[in-house]
């Protein structure tokens, strides 16, 4: 399959009071197309701020250092304002978290979504634009979208709101969309109906979808392939159901290891990664993770460990997964044995 | 309930708390929002009751009222036997020992101005307990039992990372060894890799004090993990309270079952074979809840009693709870 | 091989190594300094309001002269001058009243020249120079002096006034003295109005805030009643019942300035109260003035300076304008009001009289205004980098 965006080596820093914190550090990856990738990691781990760095959607504290980002032909990080501004909304749109904050309280849903369809549609009459509008929110299954049409965002809840957002993004049709931690600030119930509703959309449109979120289990309900990230930096790239029935990195085992699973007994204990994520104004030389990981070794502290391609799709930063690696308290070596 | 079970750290019963909507008076009357419209429940000394539902069932306020930020509309509290809902700030000052709070934003809940060390200090400052050396002694132990070392205590919170803050939080609100904390969303801003040592750290003090907990949350797999008891509230009102195995190997209310349908399963394999039985529509507007089971807009059995009569809570067997007119 | 072996020995990780933090250990006032200290307009303002403080504080100890020193005999004289130059080769000038004043060279002051005779028709002075006389003619304007063939002179030679490096004023005292009197009491009133402002108003803000409802109520209603009464009436009935005076002026401008601090502390302190830092501090039994000083108010503190500091320009105009409308300071006492005054009977003559007291009126409002523009963006949260 042939990638419709391209991101390599990308780097973004911010210039703080305190220094520079290097949110990114070198992160590759690529879309293909009609997939829906998931970037998953906590807060901090750089997820996404390396979606606003593809979109020069970052404060003007931060900026892009190094790294190319390919989408059509062109290098997206090298665009001037008013070109980024034409692939933004039109050919690669994005969700937010906040749904609230990204509408404009005064002006009615309908103008709202109305207006992105214009701004690429010139020359469209106020009937047809109107038209497409109701068909948008019937296809986020925004009920009555004739009537609903006229509200305002305050009168429409969390989950309606988010709908809005989405039916804004599809309003360009847009051939990459980006969904930034959607369902992050909705109820589990109302997010199921928009994680159903993304599942159906792209069953419909086959568009290619980057999804970011900090829950394994929204990516596993929804993505096709899944790429963890970890201190400014991809740990672990593979398809969704390797990801999870074999983790190749401590981190992510560490990961699913402290999500209660539905079997999960009560007298048991949670096995938890100790410690705090690494403060960016200083990661470690090494691998980011040393600190927390349990099977780390000296070489993990000073170098950064390189990656391992485990098979096409599936690759992975770890010195334990190196030929050189001892077998003791070495998880991957056991599994390789057995 | 008159007599006293000593058993019991916490009884709550018939609470009701409505908020004014502010404005709107047009004919005299004013529109409450029903934030809890009379929730019953206890506690057992030592015990976790977990207390779930979806952003603007109420949750959040019945913790607030019952460690008294709110004043309750009505019905009653009854800390360790003592009866609170009535009792003035001041009166409640010497109960506040007993009683702590741990806040679900961990960069809200403490003050930026403040360093570490005067935050988790406060509870002794405001009780009078100890000199500044003692109580700085005092928050350094706290400290290293929450993970967190003496360097930290001279640092301001906004310096520290989520889980490390809450960690402060959870100082803050143990250092005076209060018999019951009620923990509203305590890891539901939390990362999942420092949710699981949040929830241990909680359960570890609880195993070696004996505290109790009333934990508030809206994520199902952690609360049953935590909890011995689960409470599941929707637009102000309990609707299903039981064992929290039993709750989860058999929810009888739709509700329940739905809420527990729709939480994300970490595993792709399982993810596909998942039944679609979510819940479909929005919540609706506690100023104005349904008639009748107020459930019953977005229940997929609803039948037309649902609408016209409210479902009382009764045991259906063993303890477990239930608030449905299905359910028999 | 040994060293290999090293590498791949078990990493023992610390629990310090875990909860680093590595940002510098900064408070809260170091961080806002740091930040204020990147804005070049901020730090502009803080030279400028340094240096008019050692300008009026320490300006007129180093003088022996006081503000209200009256010289008759310079009246009026500029800052800098142009002077005739005698056949003997030393320097008079002539001043607006047309007397020649004998100046050194390098721009010192002499003896004014003694009037003989005044002859009204052919319009001519005449005035004792040493053994000389020397007469001054005028009959055309501007008048001149005339030398020994009767010729009109052109005063050419250009100096600086040494004796009065800014001039005189009308009634022949030291404007520079003055400059630095006027200074003195404008920043005296400015800081006295604000101190008071900022005590009543976070006080009165802050207990309307915390305690809300009917109380709120009832004191923002007083707050709206008493932002409605016109300054200026307020301040001339004042000064009926107190006198003219500086006491009177401060007390004008701090009974009424208070309201904005106490709507902007009021308002802080209403978004404030509902953060979970507040309720933990309430559900803590902290009391409720513990609450109010050490939680809301210092988070507050941001908006509370940016008012306060931008309270201060506000205050020097207002004083400034009183004082200009004659309803200020008594004379002889010198404020930047009185003196801009004083200057305009005489502002196409002398125009520099009414110079120094306007350019000293505007930058220090710059300087404050510099430095409150300043404070607002370091004390800004959302702005943080």
């Amino acid at each position: 399959m042939e990638p419709i965006l391209e991101v390599k080596d990308l780097h973004t820093n911010f210039y703080t009071s305190n220094g520079v914190v290097q949110a990114v550090r070198g992160v590759s990856f690529s879309l293909e197309k009609g997939e829906i990738l998931g970037i998953v990691g906590e807060s901090g781990s750089g997820k996404s701020v390396t979606c606003m760095s593809i979109l020069q959607l970052l404060s003007n504290t931060a900026r892009v250092t190094q790294g190319e980002v390919h989408f059509q032909g062109k290098n997206l990080v090298t665009l001037n304002k008013k070109e980024i501004r034409q692939i933004r909304g039109g050919k690669i749109s994005m969700v937010f978290q906040d749904p609230m904050s990204s509408l404009n309280p005064l002006m009615r849903i309908g103008e709202q979504i109305g207006e992105m369809i214009r701004e690429h549609n010139r020359g469209m009459s106020k009937k047809e634009v109107e038209a497409e509008v109701v068909r948008l929110m019937g296809l986020v299954r925004i009920p009555e979208p004739e009537k609903r049409l006229r509200s305002f965002p305050h009168e429409f809840s969390g989950g309606m709101r988010q709908r809005v957002m989405i039916a804004m993004a599809l309003a360009c049709q847009p051939d990459v969309l980006i969904a930034d931690e959607p369902t992050t600030a909705l109820d589990v119930t109302i997010q199921d109906q928009i994680l159903k509703l993304m599942r159906s959309l792209q069953k419909e449109f086959q568009r290619s979808v980057i999804f970011i979120t900090h829950d394994l289990g929204v990516v596993a309900e929804l993505c096709s392939r899944v790429i963890v990230m970890y201190g400014g930096l991809i740990m672990e790239e593979a398809l969704i159901d390797d990801l999870f029935e074999h983790p190749a990195h401590p981190y992510t085992m560490g990961l699913l290891r402290s999500i209660p699973g539905a079997s999960q007994d009560r007298s048991q204990r949670l096995v938890p990664i100790p410690g705090s994520p690494p403060d960016m104004l200083n990661p470690p030389k090494g691998c980011p993770f040393v600190h927390r990981c349990p099977y780390a070794r000296n070489i993990c502290a000073q170098e950064l460990p390189p990656y391992t391609q485990l098979d096409a799709t599936h690759r992975s930063m770890c010195w334990l997964l190196s030929p050189d690696a001892p077998a003791d308290n070495n998880p991957f070596k056991e599994v390789r044995e057995n | 309930m008159s007599g006293t079970n000593p058993e019991l750290i916490l009884e709550v019963r018939d609470l009701t708390m409505h908020f004014p909507v502010p404005g709107k008076r047009i004919d005299g009357k004013r529109p409450v929002v029903h934030a809890v419209d009379g929730v019953s429940f206890s506690i057992r000394r030592g015990h976790t009751l977990g207390l779930v539902g979806e952003s603007g069932c109420g949750k959040s306020t019945c913790a607030r009222t019952i460690i008294r930020i709110y004043d309750p509309t009505s019905g009653q509290i009854k800390l360790d036997g003592q009866n609170i809902e009535n009792l003035t700030q001041a009166q409640l000052k010497p109960l506040r020992q007993k009683m702590q709070m741990i806040f679900q934003d961990p960069y809200a809940s403490l003050n930026a101005r403040m360093t570490v060390r005067d935050i988790v200090a406060e509870p002794l400052a405001a009780h009078g307990i100890g000199t500044e050396r003692e109580r700085t002694e005092r928050v350094h132990e706290m400290l290293a039992k929450v993970g967190l070392s003496k360097e930290h205590a001279n640092r301001y919170a906004h310096e520290f990372s989520g889980g490390q803050r809450q960690r402060v939080g959870i100082s803050r609100a143990l250092i005076l060894h209060p018999e019951l904390v009620i923990c509203d969303e305590p890891i539901s801003a939390l990362d999942v890799s420092i949710q699981a040592q949040v929830v241990n750290l909680l359960k570890d003090i609880q195993d070696e004090w004996g505290i109790t907990y009333l934990f508030i949350a809206h994520d199902l797999s952690m609360v049953r993990y935590v909890s011995d008891d689960v409470g599941v509230m929707y637009l102000g009102k309990l609707v299903e309270l039981a064992d929290s195995d039993e709750i989860y190997a058999h929810p009888l209310h739709p509700y329940t079952q739905g809420l527990l349908a729709s939480i994300p399963v970490p595993s792709p394999r399982l993810a596909r074979q998942k039944e679609e039985v979510s819940i479909e529509g929005d919540i609706p507007s506690p100023i104005a809840p349904p008639t009748g089971c107020r459930f019953h807009t977005r229940c997929r059995y609803a039948q037309p009693i649902c609408s016209q009569e409210e479902p009382v809570m009764r045991d259906v067997g063993g303890g477990h709870q239930v608030a449905c007119h299905l359910c028999k | 091989m040994e060293e290999k072996k090293e590498l791949w020995a078990p990493f023992v990780a610390t629990d310090e190594g875990r909860e680093k933090i590595w940002s510098k250990e900064r408070s809260f006032a170091q961080d806002v300094w740091f930040r204020f200290r990147h804005k070049k307009s901020a730090l502009l303002g803080l030279v400028l309001i340094g240096l008019s403080l050692v300008f009026a504080l320490a300006g007129p100890l180093m003088t022996t002269r006081s503000y209200s020193d009256q010289t008759l005999d310079y009246v009026s004289i500029p800052p800098w001058f142009r002077v005739y130059t005698m056949e003997d080769g030393t320097f008079l000038y002539l001043t607006s009243s047309m007397r020649p004043i004998q100046v050194a060279e390098d721009g010192t002051l002499g003896a004014p020249l003694v009037r003989i005779q005044d002859d009204m028709v052919t319009k001519k002075i005449t005035y004792e120079y040493g053994a000389d006389v020397v007469t001054v003619d005028y009959s055309q304007k501007p008048p001149a002096i005339l030398d020994a063939a009767g010729q009109r002179m052109t005063a050419g030679k250009m100096v600086w006034n040494k004796t009065y490096p800014l001039g005189t004023d009308n009634l022949g005292r030291d404007l520079l003295v003055r400059l630095m009197y006027g200074a003195r009491i404008s920043l005296l009133v400015a800081f006295v109005a604000a101190a008071i402002n900022l005590v009543i108003g976070v006080l009165y803000g802050g207990v309307a805030g915390y305690f809300g409802g009917n109380v709120d109520l009832v004191m923002m209603r007083i707050v709206d009643v008493i932002s409605t009464i016109p300054l200026t009436l307020y301040v001339i009935l004042i000064m009926v019942v107190m006198g003219q005076g500086l006491h009177s002026i401060i007390i004008a401008l701090s009974s009424v300035y208070w309201v904005d601090m106490a709507r902007v502390v009021r308002g802080q302190v209403l978004s404030l109260k509902g953060q979970e830092f507040v309720y933990a501090a309430r559900t803590i039994g902290s009391s409720t003035g513990k609450i109010l000083l050490s939680h809301l108010i210092p988070n507050a503190m941001g908006p509370i300076l940016v008012t306060a500091t931008m309270l201060i320009p506000s205050a020097i105009f207002m004083e400034a304008f009183l004082s200009f409308i004659g309803l200020g300071i008594p004379a002889p006492m010198a404020s930047l009001g009185t003196m801009c005054n004083d200057a305009i009977a005489a502002l196409r003559v002398c125009p520099y009289q009414l110079f120094w007291p306007a350019v000293a009126i505007c930058l220090i409002m710059f300087a404050f205004n510099f430095v409150g523009d300043g404070l607002r963006d370091a004390l800004d949260p959302k702005l943080k980098k």
